[in-house]
This record gives structure tokens, sequence and C-alpha cells, in this order.
């Protein structure tokens, strides 16, 4: 036992071996128990039929003398059968009856209870008839003796199953020893000292080569090299990953983006140098043992909208973005564009910029739309913005009533003409400094138009305060801008509303410090006029009067005078201007100072002109057909130049009444040249290339340059009547209009005096050399019907003698 | 041919009945004995019970040996034949609890057996039956 123990323990496989010997003894055991009992119980069961039958077979031997006996009662005889029954061993005890008569009762010993269950009984039937019971014997076997019998054969059977079993168990534990164990150590051994890597490789033990050894060994080799297979692919895998990880580390590294990896609850739990940077992590946080760092205790502005993009991000499978807005310690804010995502396991992944830059184009962008180009102040957009804050600021808390002043310079656009734009920009930004000096940090100043500006005076309500400051700002445009070195002087119209006394809403405000604004300019500039409910009147009459005028050219209410020109020379009519009349359904005869300046803003006067042109035709083809040689002249304005009166409308309609064009003259006057000087310019060559005559009128009220003399095709000046009016011999106003007959006689030019009033006012004309002349000396303005009465009244005139040259005392004060 | 085969037979069985002697059992004439059943005439004539069934004792009295009417008697009686009687007998002579009947030296001393013995009953061929017996049992024909 103890040589087989030391080879077990030898073989390091005690386990097996041990195991399945024990097995097999086991095994060996349940089988000799189960084997020993079932011989055991046959065995009975044998033993038990054997003793059946030999009862069985004395009974038969028996049973004839029996029948006999038991027929006849006899006992004698009956207890013969007995007691050669009881000769035989097996039989313990013999009970014979007839009947209810008990013949026979004998034993060998006494017989117990239980020997009785073992009793075999036979019924015993007549010798002469074989149906008629006539006794029973009763044969009770030997229990003692079967037992007996059956414990030599069970001992027997046991005898022999155990050799038989040890035999089977010794030939199991050594076929094993042989065929599995031995060739197992081997292995094992071999395994031990072998390297797969270096291509060793198991060798198949002797005889083994078709068993399951054998193929046991085939497949670790196949294992072998799979896991050295395996081990080469993942080495392999291994260095690859680390050269990404190094890639992955330095895009990670030197992103200039903040890239970072968050929890679902905040936490953060990497991010590179850039996302340090951008948040100004201190370094207690990058230390090894640092403390837990939470997005959410960044210096975010608004927290919990940083809370709520994680929850979106966790909750959700897309990105999630938002612009954040963070706060320095040192106060300094910027924005960062933030977008999280999932990647998994309760992490979020999110990346980080800087869109500080965007924010301020952004917000540069949104200042520049707001904001006027050239003086840097808010442009109209903004101001309205600004006025709407301050409405809506006023619904809030009733409070703040603020002042709209609108500024306009006076006559820029002839300055701005006449000294260049650059010039004109630098008066603009230089006006621009003045208000701005004349405000206080909560008002507002903003440019409107090219030379409109508006002033908000925030908490001002009262009319004292705001006369003050518009006093302040009129007199500091009033100072000389300096342009080139030369001075030019401005001034600048003012309209004022008061919010809210004026109104509640941003248009109507603008509205009515337009309409204040347009009654200083009415007025003649160089004033303030705050708005009061009489403005609004006038506009609405104006807006009345508008609709009166459409309705007058449709029902065509106006008419033409004539006023004659006279020729000083020749003592005749030299022809006549041209002038309208409303003849107005309720008002009467409306004079052209009252609604042509309507019709000039309103474009009314394109239809007005060429009725006026229609007219003025039709009359020179009166004169005409009555063969007087006479000219007419008619007013051109500004608003009419070019398109209004395009000159092959004025062609078409010379040519269709059948006039030359050299009988029509057309009257511009300065300022509606100096509105556009190249459009007018080409304008007044085409109609003086057609033939027809161009008037300078009202000249010496602007700005009347001899330039423009030379330049356009002016062929005579009419001398504005307040010159003329105002003659007198010794005046200043004598001498001017002397300078500009003389002026224009020498550039070729006629010359026609206006005004003409007095007989004082002819000669001193006539003495300057002024060949034409009008006025209400000679005729007003008259129908066509009595310009023949008038004309004969001026001739009759021109008939009597001479008056001085003097100028009467008596004119000269009338 | 069948007909007369059928016929010819029934005539043979006929005659063989008529030929055979039929066995009555019987007592002597003033003996009070009642009739009895063929069991009652087994049990009395093969010793399992000697009394009538009145009660007085029977003692029952063959015809002589090897006479035909005696194996006819059995034969009717038990179906054994006259060895099969003897060795019945032989098995219980042994024990002497009972016996055989008494035997008939001759059949014409069976009536005076009878009246000689009270409680006698015998057998005999029913051409013999005279006044000094009475039958008690016939068997069946």
């Amino acid at each position: 036992m103890s040589v087989l123990q030391g080879m077990l323990s030898r073989l390091h496989l005690r386990g097996l071996l041990l195991r399945s010997t024990l097995a097999v003894v086991l095994a060996s055991t349940l089988a000799a128990t189960v084997a020993i009992s079932y011989t055991a119980h046959s065995t009975s069961q044998r033993a038990h039929r054997a003793s059946q039958t030999q009862l069985n077979e004395l009974l038969d031997t028996i049973e004839s003398t029996l029948a006999v006996a038991c027929f006849a009662k006899d006992q004698t005889l009956a207890g013969e059968v007995a007691q050669g029954l009881l000769s035989n061993a097996d039989v313990l005890a013999v009970v014979i009856s007839s009947g209810q008569e008990l013949l026979v009762d004998r034993h060998r010993r006494p017989a117990g209870a239980s020997d009785a269950s073992l009793a075999q009984q036979r019924m015993i039937y007549s010798p002469f008839d074989k149906q008629m019971q006539v006794g029973s014997i009763q044969l009770i076997p030997d229990p003692q003796l079967i037992d007996a019998r059956i414990r030599e054969e069970v001992w027997l059977a046991m005898l022999q199953l155990s050799w038989q079993l040890a035999m089977v168990a010794f030939a199991v534990v050594g076929i094993m020893l042989l065929f599995i164990v031995r060739p197992i150590k081997a292995m094992s051994d071999r395994l031990h000292g072998m390297d797969p890597t270096t291509g060793e490789r198991l060798a198949t033990p002797q005889s083994h080569l078709n068993t399951e050894i054998g193929q046991l060994v085939v497949d670790i080799n196949a294992l072998s090299d799979r896991l050295v297979s395996a081990l080469a692919t993942e080495r392999q895998l291994r260095v690859q990953g680390e050269i990404g990880e190094k890639r992955y580390h330095t895009i990670f590294d030197n992103a200039e983006s903040g890239l970072f990896l968050t929890t679902d609850q905040g936490a953060l739990t990497s991010w590179n140098p850039a996302f340090t940077r951008l948040f100004a992590i201190g370094p207690q946080h990058l230390a090894k043992a640092q403390p837990e760092l939470n997005i959410l205790d960044l210096p975010w502005h608004d927290a919990s909208q940083m809370s709520e993009l994680v929850r979106q991000a966790a909750n959700g499978s897309s990105a999630v973005s938002r612009e954040l807005r963070i706060v320095m310690p040192n106060s300094q804010s910027s924005w960062v564009h933030i977008v999280l995502s999932g990647v998994g396991n309760k992490l979020l992944q999110g990346v980080a910029h800087d869109i500080s830059y965007l924010k301020a184009s952004e917000a540069s962008a949104r200042q520049l739309s707001v904001t006027d180009m050239l003086t840097g102040v808010a442009n109209r957009l903004g101001l309205e913005q600004q006025l709407h804050a301050l409405v809506q600021d006023h619904a809030a808390s009733n409070t703040g009533g603020f002042a709209l002043l609108i500024v306009n310079l006076d006559g820029f656009r002839q300055i701005n003409d006449g000294v260049g734009l650059p010039a004109g920009d630098s008066i603009l930004k230089a006006t621009t400094a003045r208000l701005s000096a004349c405000i206080k940090s909560d008002d507002t100043l903003a440019r409107l138009a090219a030379d409109s500006f508006c002033i908000i005076l925030s908490q001002v309500t009262q009319g004292e305060m705001v006369d003050r400051i518009a006093h302040r700002v009129l007199q500091s445009i009033r100072q000389a801008y300096f342009v080139d070195g030369s001075p030019i002087n401005l001034h600048a119209s003012m309209g004022i509303a008061l919010f809210p006394n004026d109104g509640f809403d941003v248009p109507s405000l603008l509205r009515q410090a337009e309409l204040a604004l347009d009654s200083a300019k009415m007025a003649g500039g160089d004033t303030h006029v705050f708005f009061n409910p009489v403005l609004a009147e006038a506009a609405e009459q104006r807006r009345h009067m508008e609709s009166d005028l459409r309705n007058a050219i449709l029902r065509q209410e106006f008419v033409l005078f004539f006023q004659p020109i006279v020729d000083l020379r020749l003592h005749r009519i030299a022809g006549a201007e041209a002038l309208i009349r409303w003849r107005h359904p309720t008002r009467g005869l409306v004079p052209p100072d009252s609604f042509i300046p309507l019709a000039e803003k309103t474009g009314l006067i394109v239809d007005i002109g060429l009725f006026v042109l229609e007219g003025a035709c039709r009359q020179l083809l009166a004169w005409q057909n009555q063969g007087l040689d006479y000219t007419l002249s008619l007013n051109v304005s500004g608003r009419q130049i070019p398109q209004g009166l395009p000159p092959s409308k004025l062609q078409e309609m010379v040519q269709h009444y059948g006039i030359s064009p050299a009988k029509l003259a057309l009257e511009i006057t300065e300022g509606v040249m100096l509105q556009d000087i190249d459009k007018s310019l080409e304008w007044l060559d085409a109609v003086h290339a057609l033939g027809f005559r161009v008037y300078l009128d009202d000249f010496g009220t602007g700005y009347s340059s001899l330039s423009y003399l030379k330049r356009f095709p002016v062929d005579t000046l009419k001398v504005d009547q307040s010159f003329v009016r105002d003659m007198r011999d010794d005046s200043n106003e004598n001498t001017l209009v002397g300078a500009i007959i003389a002026m224009g006689l020498s550039l070729g030019l006629d010359i026609v005096a206006e005004g003409v009033e007095l007989p004082g006012h002819l000669a001193a004309l006539q003495g300057m050399g002024c060949q034409y002349a009008q006025g209400y000396y000679f005729s007003r303005p008259v129908p066509a019907e009595e310009f023949d009465a008038a004309a004969a009244r001026i001739t009759a005139l021109l008939a009597q003698p001479k008056p001085d040259s003097e100028i009467p005392s008596e004119i000269s004060t009338g | 041919m069948k007909a007369l085969l059928t016929t010819l037979f029934i005539v043979v069985t006929s005659l063989g009945t008529g030929s055979m002697a039929e066995p009555v059992v019987v007592v002597n004439a003033e003996s009070s004995t009642p009739a009895l059943s063929q069991s009652q005439v087994i049990d009395i004539f093969l010793g399992r019970y000697r009394s009538f069934p009145n009660g007085g004792a029977a003692t029952p009295i063959d015809q002589p040996e090897s006479s035909a009417i005696k194996a006819d008697f059995y034969r009717r009686l038990v179906n054994k034949e006259p060895n099969d009687i003897n060795a019945y007998w032989a098995r219980l002579i042994f024990s002497g609890r009972t016996s055989p009947p008494l035997q008939a030296s001759r059949s014409v001393d069976v009536p005076e057996l009878l009246a000689r013995h009270p409680g006698g009953v015998a057998y005999m061929e029913r051409s013999q039956v005279d006044k000094r017996v009475r039958v008690v049992m016939e068997f069946p024909r």
C-alpha cells in the first residue's frame, strides 16, 4: 500500500488514480451489494419454492392413502401417514382433519405462529367421488432448515463475487496507470519545461498515436499554435494602440479647443491644456491628489444653463450645444461654445471653443447697423430703437418723459455742392461734435439723413429747459466752420416734440418734430419751433390743400395770367411772362406762392407745368394769328428738371401748335441750377439747342456766381424785383442793379427788370442800359382776354412824353 | 345401410343392458330401515358410517368374492373394480378401526344373513328379490 502511495505521490496524480480507484471500489461494492441482495432474495425464493415443491411431492405420494384415511375417518391410518411425512427432514408438522374432525396433529417440535404462514395445505377428496371433499392436510415446513440452506448459498455467492470484483478493481487501476496516468504524466512533465513560443511542441506518447491521448496531444499542440499566434497579434495590436494613443495625446494636448470628459453629474475626469487655459483652472486641480473638479463650478455667468446642458446631453442621444458666458475672477468676461455628447457609461465628452471674438464681432455688427458710419453716432434705426425703448420704459414705470429735437442744417446742400463732399463730411462731423457737446451723457444723438440730426433729451419734460438747450445747440452751430482754412457760416432749424405731452408713439413723435422743423424752416430757418397742435392743423390743411390741388388739375381750375414785358428801347410790348393762378371754387383766386411750394413738394408741379406749357403755346399761337410778334416766358421749377419737363416734350408741344421755339422762354432760378448742376446743365443745353430761350429768374437773390453764368446757356437775366423796387438815387441798390445790368450786358445777355412800379424806376433802368422791364407800372398780370387792353394802355403810356430821369420825390416815398 | 347399422347398435345395446344383472340394495323385510340414497349406501358399504339415517346400526353384507354381482354392484356404486375395493380395504384393515362388510359364502345365503343380523343391508339381483327382503335403494337405470 505504501508503495502504491509513493508511486501516486510521485506521479502527482494522486487525485486521478485515487479517485478512479475509489470509484471502482465504490461501484464494485455497490454492485456486489446489489448482486448479493438479489442473490439472497432469489435464493430465498428458490429455497421456499423448492421446499414447497418437495412438500407437494410428498403430499402427492400420500394423497391416495390419506383419501382413504379421511374417507373412513381412520386416525390410525392418518397417523401412519403423518409419521411417514415427519420422517422427512423438511417437514416440521402435519395436521390432518376430516370434515370438522381433527384426525392427526403431529409435529417435530412446537411450531411458531410464523411457521404456519409457510404451511402447505391440500384438500383431500373421497377416493370414490372426486367431487366430494372428505378432509384436508396441512404440512408445515421447517423454516430453520430453509434459512440455513439460504445462508449457505448466499455466503458462497458473496465469496465468489468479492473475488471477481477485487480482480476487476485491480485490473482497472492497472489499466488506468498504464494507459492514462503514465502518458498524462509524461505529457505533464514535458509541458512543464516547454516554451511554445520557441516552436517546442509535445511529442505523442508511444503507442498512443490513434488514441484519445494522441488526439489530446494534437489538440494541445494546436492550442499552443493558436495561443502563440494570438500572442503575436495582441503584441502587434498593443504596439499599434500605443502609437495611436501617443497621436491622440498629441492632438489632445495641442488642440486649440478645450477638450474634456465629464460624468453625467458634471464631475470632470480629464481635460486638456486648452481647457485649463480657457477656464483659468488653477494648479491645485492639476496635482495628482486633486480635489474633484465639477464642470458646474467653473466660473459660469449662469451655471444653471450649463447644468441644463449636461442634463440634456445625458438624456439625449445626440450632441447638444450652447453658447455660454464665463466671468473670470478678474471680472473679465468671455464667451464659450460648448458641445456635449454622451459616450456611454454615464460619461460625456465635450468640446469648448472660445467664441469671444465671434461674440465681439457680432456685437460690433449689431452696433454698426444702428450707427451712422460717417459720424459714429446712432443712425435712424438706432434712434428709433432708443425711442421705442424709452417709450416702453415709460409705459412700464410711467416716468421719464423726454424731448425729441430734430436739427436740420439750413442750406447745407448748397454748401456741400459748393465746397465738395469731403469738406461737407467734415462739417457734418464737426456738427456732430458740437451737438454732442451740448447734451448730457444719457441723452442720445443721432444722424437721420445727410444734414438732419436728432437729439433725445432724456428726463426732460419742461419746455423752458428744452428751450435753453435748443438755443445752445443753434448757437453752437452758428460758430464758423473752417474748411481748408476758410470760414463757413451755417445755421440750423430745429423742430421739437415732447414726450409724452405731444405724442405717445414713436412715429407720431417723429412726425410732430418734423412738422415743427418744417415750421422752423418756413419761418426762414436758424430757429427752433416747438410742436403745437396748430402745426398739426396746418399740416392737416396742407393735406387738404394737396387733395384740392389734385382735384384742381382734374377740374382744370388753373388759369394763366400774363404780365406784359416792355421793350424800353423800342417802346413797345416785347412779350409777357405767363403766371399761373388757381381759381379755387371757395377761396377764390389763389396766388402761386400759396400752392406752388406744395405742388413742388408733392410732384403735382409736373402736371401743372404741362398745363402752363400748353396754355403758353396756345397764347403764342393766338398772338401769332393776330400778327403779334410777342415772346412768352414761363417759370420752370427745379422739380420739373429734367424728367418733369423733358426737352422732347417742349419740342413736341411747339411743333404741335406750330410756333417757333424762339418765342418761348423758360425761366429758371439760380437755386434750381444749384440742386443738381450736371443734370440741370444737360437739360439747359438740350432745350437751348432746340431753340428755346433761357431766362435766369430772380437773379441776385441766391448764391449768384459768375462762373455759372458763363457755364450755363442763359439768354436773359431777370433782375429780382426786390432790387428794383428799392432803387433810389443814392441807394446801394442802385449800384447793385447797375452792376448786375452791366455784368449781364458785358456777357451779352438781355436784361429784364422785374418789379418796375414807378416812373423813376423806369428812368433809372433806362439809364443803366436795361432794355426790358415788367411791373405794376405797366400792368399787373392779366387774363388773356384782358391782355390786348393792357397792351393798348402800355402803348399809350409809352407814347407819353418821357419823364425826368430824376426819380420824383413823391414817387420815392410812395 | 346407415339406418341398418343404427338399428343394429340400438338392438345390441338394449340386449347388453338386458343381459346385465341389475343389483338392488335390500334389507330384511321386517326391518324398519327407510329407503337409502346412493351416498348413504356408499358410506355404509365402504365403512365411513355404519348407521342408518334413523340411527340404527347398519351391517353391510357383501356377495361372495369374485361373484359377478359384487363386481357389478361396486362398479355401479363407486365405479371401482373389485381389486380397487380390495386395495381399499387392505389399507384400512391395518388400522382396525373399521372392517369390510360381512361376506356371504353364497349368494343365496344373503337373505338369511339379513334376517340374522338386525340392521343388515345387502345387495342382490333384482330377479332374486323375494318377500324376505325389501329394496331400499335402486340404481338408476
